[in-house]
């Protein structure tokens, strides 16, 4: 009985979770921001491949996050505290249309409780800075790439184009190839993403299947995007002016470094590499960005110090419920 | 898919009648003038001028409703090229509304600035010729309906020069106050419609400016 109490306490919970995860997920944005899809076309394709890739890519990383990372004994009390502090930042931020990481939210909010349980020893620090490195590398790799993707698009295909009735054929076969890899970005996303929100639940191993309860987040997943989401997705989408052409060159870094990224079993954050992205865009094509940006990189810098806060607040209210 | 398409092709229709229209009454626009230069206020083809433009506004809210149908036809360019409808729209109303006027206050023109007006209405008529060119042309030829843009501009301040020339001319009369005053009127509301096509190759410009070929 008591299991079972524990069970249905730990999938609301993660339902909670993944249901922030969702509602800060910004991967449709320049499909969006492109004018490729309408609002309701992308959140029903956002939707199913949530659902896929929470099924069938999301075991990868969810071992790495669950296991490695906190250095003490992983309690019932201590997975709950960090899954509703995590989804609480990722609610409030999603509420205000910004793109956080969710990686970096639940690490912020492991170090708050590790700090709290066992100090300075409490967190495995060599895993949080092998982490590190790829959580500054990857923006860093997004604007770059997103960068050099453009200068050879323009170099062979857009310089090339002359007349409207050119550029809308061209513009055509690209919303057509970013359909494509935004699909499968999104897939690789919800897996990543997913995985996060049941990674410390595999890690405690309280027994249910890690299937269905990928399923089950997959679908809350979803329902962010649907709910939350699309204020993070117009917000994002509009960083900079797209075109199916430029929105392509920055979702090819994304892609590609997130694929791998899952596969390699690498917690990397999507929104990080996107916003670097578009960013990278705005420089090459020499156009202006949104103001207000510096409100996501404010929130960015922020994400690691309030969720561990939240944490350390929420610790013993929990534990004592338990 | 097929809807898209369909859609699609119905605008481009829309369009090309559109601009047809806007060539055809700037044809009779001409006309028209030529004949009151001439001594003669043509009343059928001032009608021919509100008649045509009647016409383009029907072609221009059909396109609307076309537009905003549940899907969208054009995702890539439908707003820039809802404004090129937009401001040829208004090039039509300043020729309606320059016929109207000249049709409610028909009388004759001073001969002493025949010459003036005659280069006036030239560049106006012109330069609508040449802005429906450059539309046709900025779907196919950047560089070509770039070059033409600096024609209207020249064309521009031909009218402007003309205008002026006409005025100096007009002031320097000592006659019936009406009458001068009915010909500046007319004056100023002809030279609008080379100053708004102009604005509209402007427009057209920047547009060419703004797309990544260039």
């Amino acid at each position: 009985m008591a299991l079972l109490y524990i069970i249905m306490i730990f999938l609301i919970i993660s339902i909670i979770i993944s249901f922030g995860i969702g509602a800060n997920d910004e991967t449709m944005a320049t499909l969006y921001g492109s004018k490729t899809l309408s609002m309701k076309e992308l959140l029903i394709l956002a939707t199913i491949f949530a659902i896929l890739g929470a099924t069938l890519l999301g075991n990868n990383v969810s071992e790495t996050v669950g296991k490695d990372l906190l250095a003490i004994e992983v309690t019932n009390s201590i997975v709950l505290t960090i899954l509703i502090s995590t989804s609480i930042w990722l609610i409030v931020s999603s509420a205000f249309g910004l793109p956080i990481s969710t990686t970096h939210a639940t690490i912020g909010a492991i170090i708050g409780i590790g700090f709290l349980k066992g100090g300075g020893f409490g967190v495995n620090w060599s895993t949080i800075l092998e982490m590190g490195i790829w959580w500054i590398l990857s923006p860093v790799i997004g604007y770059l790439v997103t960068y050099g993707t453009y200068k050879l698009i323009h170099k062979f295909v857009i310089s090339k184009l002359n007349g409207f009735k050119s550029f809308i054929k061209t513009e055509k076969y690209f919303s057509y190839i970013l359909l494509a890899v935004i699909c499968w970005t999104a897939f690789s996303r919800a897996g990543n993403d997913c995985s996060n929100a049941v990674g410390i639940v595999v890690g405690v191993g309280i027994g249910v299947d890690t299937n269905i309860l990928l399923l089950i987040t997959g679908l809350s997943f979803a329902s962010g995007i649907v709910i939350l989401g699309r204020s993070v997705i117009k917000n994002v989408g509009t960083i900079t002016e797209l075109h199916p052409s430029t929105a392509f060159a920055s979702e090819i870094p994304i892609g590609v470094i997130l694929f791998f990224g899952t596969l390699l079993g690498i917690p990397l954050s999507g929104s990080h590499m996107l916003v670097a992205s578009l960013i990278g865009l705005a420089k090459a094509r020499r156009a202006p960005t949104k103001k207000g940006l510096w409100k996501i990189l404010i929130i960015w810098l922020a994400t690691f110090p309030i969720a561990a806060l939240i944490s350390i607040a929420l610790y013993f209210p929990i534990e004592t419920f338990i | 898919m097929k809807l898209l398409k369909d859609k699609k092709n119905e605008l481009d229709e829309i369009n090309k009648e559109f601009l047809a229209e806007t060539l055809n009454g700037s044809a009779i626009l001409h006309e028209a003038l030529s004949s009151f230069i001439e001594g003669k206020v043509s009343k059928e083809l001032l009608d021919g001028v509100i008649q045509s433009e009647r016409k383009c506004d029907e072609l221009k809210e059909k396109f609307t409703q076309v537009l905003f149908k549940d899907k969208r036809a054009l995702p890539f360019l439908v707003e820039d090229r809802y404004n090129i409808l937009m401001m040829i729209d208004t090039v039509n109303d300043k020729m309606e509304f320059f016929a109207r006027f000249l049709k409610v206050n028909p009388f004759k023109l001073y001969e002493d600035i025949n010459d003036e007006f005659r280069e006036l209405c030239n560049a106006c008529t012109k330069s609508v010729e040449e802005l429906i060119n450059c539309v046709i042309l900025i779907e196919t030829d950047f560089d070509g309906a770039y070059k033409i843009t600096f024609t209207i501009e020249g064309l521009k301040r031909k009218a402007r020069t003309a205008k002026f020339d006409l005025l100096e001319k007009l002031y320097k009369m000592e006659d019936n106050p009406l009458k001068v005053y009915l010909t500046s009127k007319l004056v100023t509301y002809i030279y609008e419609i080379a100053s708004w096509t102009e604005e509209t190759s402007d427009y057209l410009r920047g547009l060419i400016i703004k797309y990544p070929s260039r």
